[in-house]
């Protein structure tokens, strides 16, 4: 039976709570009755804390810097050979009649205190601050296993680990579209912040990916295949847009147990529809004049496009860029057609889908979204054309985290 | 390749720059007829007559000549004896050497090297045993780089000399006998500002300077015994910086030990805490463990040097400290 | 015999004192043989004269302040020869405790403050203490000895033209011994007679016989109480001979051995030994060569057996700052 140590004759009157100083045995610590366990401060003065009966110091319930109230144990004292679990219910009335837990949840070490002190804040490192905010987790309930309590990023995964329905942040995985490269989602990333990591590979023959090997869509496939395969993280949310959101769902058909979401933005292959004008304009184009105006089809509000990007744009499109683009359009979109078809794809997507698509996207044609599964979620935006995470970045951040926090309670994002 | 002491790769180092620019010289305390009290110089009088020579000992002035003969067209190469001595140099580099070039608005460069070195091991007491490293790195307009392998040594010796800025050249009284492979047919200059990766690991990264990446590269066998996967980091260019080096390493491992075998207060390590604060501050899992020399002067007797200058022992402890 | 002339008894004294000397650098020097010295020693072996001559023309009260090869300064000023070898060998009996060592000896009862291993910085050092007599109005004369490669820093400049521009009761002993540390002083100065320096200061300056310590006393004898009157600094070159090399550390091969042989034969000692043995017979200079040798030898092994200090609590560690938790490595 865990005796709890209390600050007892200690507390002089009208004190509240106390402050510990410091503690002179550490958990699994021999400790006899009378010896000084622990020191607390009382209105200015150090007194002593003494343990209360022989045995071995369990569970510290308050750590040093820790303020206490007059009522609570600031830790436990086991019998000789007394399990750890016993003393779990710190705090509680029934702390001594804690029933036994099952052994598979037995801790082996003293558990740690947690690292939230009566009234202190949160002591965690950065590192496990950052972890726990991308997976949603409340660090306030959790024990540190630090130097003085610190929560250190193995508690975070161990509470990870744990706790089902909730993962150590997988990474984000955003596949950009034709004639594009990954500088196209600066705007989003900007708004996602920090808090995951962010994949940006380059489809072949896009910005310093090397053309695609093979023809054709699948072509352009096997190497994003063999770029995930190579992945650490167990499993990724997959992110695309447009040509990329069609390489997404492809990858998402074959490696179905590696995605955790699948959010497919203005994506191709739902149907044959396409402005093949435009894809031959801008793979046509060798100056900023003549590429600005194809550019500007791309979005609702023309204004949001002007000379100084179509120029970086330009700027960027080699003539073996050119080349390659135009060569690969010419495959996957032959006479203005898209020339694949993934929409039985689509159809046995499992995990959890959103479509974002904009209105007035003048690229492809928003009702091809109407393919989608019953499982899948529809995000039409207003005023928006082909380019919603350059046009809306802050609203498709929204829809991200929505779909990442969802996949997440659904039990879908697990590490 | 060929195996040589850091001293000769360093002695390559000047042979080959000054065969190929007529506008080094070596001048120094001992450095012609003797070759140097760490003979680093040796054979470079008969081999350059002139372009070699023996000074009084006038180091503040001597580090000035230096500057003004950089400004005026040649590349001098000035050996101070000690980093202890430093302090004599500091009015030239602080008030001379790191300014012109902007304060003239660009119009004068200064290529010149200033070699020197120190740190403490061997009794050689409280005036010839220090680690100044912060003093020169603390100088806007300095850079500051310091080698550990022979190979390492000539390269940066060469890129130093042909820097067009001032370059502190720090070395170490105990390397100087170390040998190590030195490709004599690659003769490029390396490069100011690269760290080098002495040994991979994902538990905790060390970053170290000088002699004290010897005893980060110990402390990291001592860990291994443990299962603790140590990341051996050599700075080498103490100023600039590889940030990138630094920032990957630390979003690896979340733990950072520094090892300078400076002083600690206002020393080369706080620099590199604030820095890993500044640039990785949410990949830390535990606070940057420093590890320096005591703030107190180098003693004499053997039992108290040992408790002041760091070992690889109090790198170890460090790391541990970080992974509790 | 002029005013300055040491007594027979001064002249034992002396004798007895650089035999002393000798012997400490002998031992010195068989101890590095057999690894046994931490750090290079600088050993000033046939320079005996000036450091113990120089002093025994000092009074009690007064300063002196010397430099990286100061064992004939440490001797000559009186200090206790076993304390001397415990701080050479980092004793915690030593002078400092094992804190300075062979270069930076201390001892504020002598007033021998100190050894400098900084080339120079003897001659600021015993300036300072002099502006300090001066200002506190009291008799006590400061004592710098120098290098003759110390001679060419910026700070000895400095310092003499100071000590000249305000009489400063100082008086600067460059102990010549023909090199910096590798260097011979042909290569290091503009002129070959350096206290030709004196009249650009103002000051009196001569080149004396250094290997003759009664030449060296009386010199400096005169020196010193021109500064106690108050009549300013002086300068004197002692002409001597580093007959063991820079250090223990020295790999030679630099110092001309006829140049060599040609000191060896004005050897300090043998020199006084002959005076002595003249006036005083030579069993007796002998008997007080034997003690002195007996002495040393004893100072060995006494602080040999000492303990070196440990890593405890130590008050003049205090105004270092260290982190309260000592995490300070
Ligand atoms: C400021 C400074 N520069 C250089 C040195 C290295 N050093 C130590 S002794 C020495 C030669 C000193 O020559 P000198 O003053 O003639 O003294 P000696 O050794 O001949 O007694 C040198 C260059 C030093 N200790 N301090
Ligand atoms: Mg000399």
């Amino acid at each position: 039976m865990a005796t709890p140590i209390t600050i007892g004759a200690a507390a002089g009157e009208y004190m509240e709570a106390v402050l510990v100083t410091e503690w002179r045995a550490r958990p699994g610590d021999r400790v006899r009755a009378g010896d000084v366990v622990a020191v607390v401060e009382t209105a200015k003065a150090a007194t002593e804390v003494e343990a209360p009966c022989d045995g071995v110091l369990g569970r510290i319930a308050a750590g040093e810097g820790g303020e206490v109230a007059i009522d609570t144990p600031l830790g436990f004292i086991l019998a000789e050979g007394e399990d750890e679990g016993e003393a779990e219910t710190a705090g509680e009335p029934e702390y001594a009649a804690a029933s036994d837990p099952a052994p598979e949840t037995r801790q082996a070490t003293p558990m740690p205190a947690p690292a939230r002190q009566p009234g202190g804040r949160v002591v965690a490192s950065p590192v496990a601050r950052r972890l726990a905010r991308a997976a949603g987790l409340d660090l306030s309930h959790l024990a540190g296993s630090g130097p003085r309590g610190r929560i250190k990023r193995r508690d975070v995964e161990a509470a990870l680990a744990a706790a089902p329905g909730v993962d150590a942040a997988l990474p984000v995985v955003l596949l950009h579209g034709f004639a594009a490269d990954a500088a196209i989602w600066s705007a989003l990333a900007a708004e996602l912040g920090r808090d995951r990591a962010l994949l940006r590979p380059e489809l072949p023959g896009h910005g310093k990916a090397p053309p695609p090997p093979g023809a054709g869509f699948n072509g352009l496939v096997a190497p994003m295949l063999e770029w995930l395969d190579a992945q650490q993280a167990a499993r990724l949310h997959l992110v695309g847009h447009s040509l990329g959101g069609a390489v997404a769902l492809a990858l998402a058909g074959q490696r179905p147990g590696r995605i955790a979401s699948l959010t497919l933005i203005a994506p191709a292959g739902l149907g044959p529809g396409i402005d093949g004008e435009a894809l031959a304009g801008i793979c046509r184009a060798t100056h900023p004049e003549s590429l600005l105006p194809w550019l500007r089809r791309l979005v609702a509000d023309p204004g949001l496009i002007g000379d100084d990007y179509a120029r970086a744009a330009m700027a960027g499109r080699g003539a073996a860029l050119r080349a390659a683009q135009t060569a690969l359009a010419g495959r996957l979109f032959p006479d203005g057609t898209q020339g694949f078809d993934l929409r039985p794809v689509l159809a046995g997507v499992d995990v959890p889908l959103r479509l974002i698509w904009g209105r007035e996207d003048a690229i492809l044609p928003w009702r091809q979204a109407l393919a989608a599964p019953g499982h899948a979620g529809l995000h039409l935006l207003p005023g928006t054309g082909h380019m919603p995470h350059v046009e809306a970045p802050q609203l498709v951040a929204r829809i991200l985290r929505e779909v990442l926090a969802a996949a997440q309670s659904g039990g879908g994002d697990r590490a | 390749m060929a195996m040589m002491r850091y001293a000769e790769a360093l002695n390559l180092a000047l042979r080959e720059e000054m065969a190929r620019d007529d506008s080094v010289f070596v001048f120094g305390e001992d450095v012609a007829a003797y070759g140097g009290v760490f003979k680093v110089t040796q054979g470079l009088a008969e081999a350059f007559g002139d372009r070699v020579r023996d000074t009084p000992i006038s180091e503040q002035t001597l580090t000035a000549m230096a500057v003004t003969a950089a400004m005026a067209g040649s590349r001098p190469v000035l050996e101070i004896m000690y980093a202890d001595f430093l302090p004599l140099s500091l009015d030239a580099l602080i008030n001379q050497a790191s300014v012109y070039h902007y304060i003239w608005n660009g119009q004068v460069s200064m290529p010149f090297v200033l070699r020197t070195q120190g740190g403490g091991g061997v009794g050689t007491g409280a005036q010839h045993a220090k680690s100044l490293d912060a003093m020169v790195a603390h100088v806007p307009g300095l850079k500051v780089v310091a080698p550990v392998t022979p190979a390492d040594a000539r390269a940066l010796l060469k890129a130093a000399i042909r820097d067009p800025h001032p370059v502190i050249f720090l070395e170490h009284k105990l390397l100087y006998n170390l040998r190590g492979e030195v490709p004599e047919e690659d003769d490029a200059p390396g490069e100011i500002g690269r760290a080098r990766l002495v040994r991979e690991g994902g538990d905790v990264s060390i970053f170290a300077t000088s002699r004290m990446v010897l005893e980060a590269e110990k402390a990291a066998d001592d860990l291994a015994g443990d299962g603790i996967a140590a990341e051996v980091i050599d700075l080498r260019s103490l100023r600039p910086l590889d940030l990138g080096a630094i920032t990957a390493s630390v979003a690896k491992t979340n733990h950072a030990v520094v090892v300078n075998e400076g002083w600690r207060f206002c020393g080369y390590t706080a620099e590199l805490a604030a820095t890993i604060m500044d640039r990785a501050f949410d990949d830390l899992d535990a606070p940057v463990e420093r590890v320096a020399t005591r703030d107190m002067p180098i003693p004499y007797a053997e039992t108290l040097e040992r408790e002041v200058i760091p070992d690889a022992a109090a790198i170890a402890a460090a790391a541990r400290r970080a992974l509790a | 015999m002029t005013a300055n002339s040491p007594s027979e008894q001064e002249l034992l004294e002396m004798h007895r004192r650089m035999v002393l000397t000798r012997c400490l650098e002998e031992t010195l020097g068989e101890m590095h043989k057999a690894g046994r010295t931490r750090g290079p020693i600088h050993r000033c072996d046939g320079q005996e004269a000036v450091g113990v001559g120089a002093t025994a023309a000092l009074a009690a009260e007064d300063f002196v302040t010397t430099t990286h090869r100061g064992h004939a300064v440490y001797l000559g000023r009186g200090l206790d020869p076993r304390r001397v070898v415990a701080e050479i060998f980092g004793r915690e009996t030593g002078y400092c405790a094992g804190r300075g060592g062979h270069m930076l000896l201390g001892d504020v009862e002598t007033g021998m403050l100190g050894g400098n291993a900084i080339v120079g910085a003897s001659i600021p050092a015993a300036t300072g203490m002099a502006l300090s007599m001066q200002l506190q109005g009291a008799a006590r004369v400061a004592l710098a000895v120098f290098g003759d490669g110390a001679a060419q820093t910026g700070i000895c400049h400095e310092s003499m033209n100071i000590a000249a521009l305000w009489r400063l009761p100082v008086v600067f002993l460059l102990e010549h011994n023909a090199y910096g540390l590798t260097v011979h002083h042909s290569a290091q100065s503009s002129v070959p007679e350096l206290s030709a320096r004196a009249a650009g200061y103002g000051m009196p300056g001569e080149t004396i016989d250094g290997n003759d310590v009664v030449a060296v006393f009386q010199a400096v004898a005169q020196a010193v109480q021109r500064a106690r009157r108050g009549d300013g600094p002086s300068l004197i070159e002692a002409r001597t001979y580093r007959l063991e090399g820079f250090s223990t550390s020295d790999m030679g091969g630099y110092q001309p051995e006829d140049e060599i042989a040609k000191w060896r034969a004005r050897d300090p000692i043998m020199l006084s030994r002959a005076r002595l043995a003249e006036a005083l017979g030579a069993a007796r200079v002998a008997a007080c060569e034997a003690a002195a040798r007996a002495e040393m030898d004893a100072a060995f092994e006494t602080a040999l057996a000492d303990p070196m200090p440990g890593f405890t609590p130590h008050a003049p560690s205090a105004p270092y700052s260290e982190p309260p938790d000592g995490g300070g490595r």
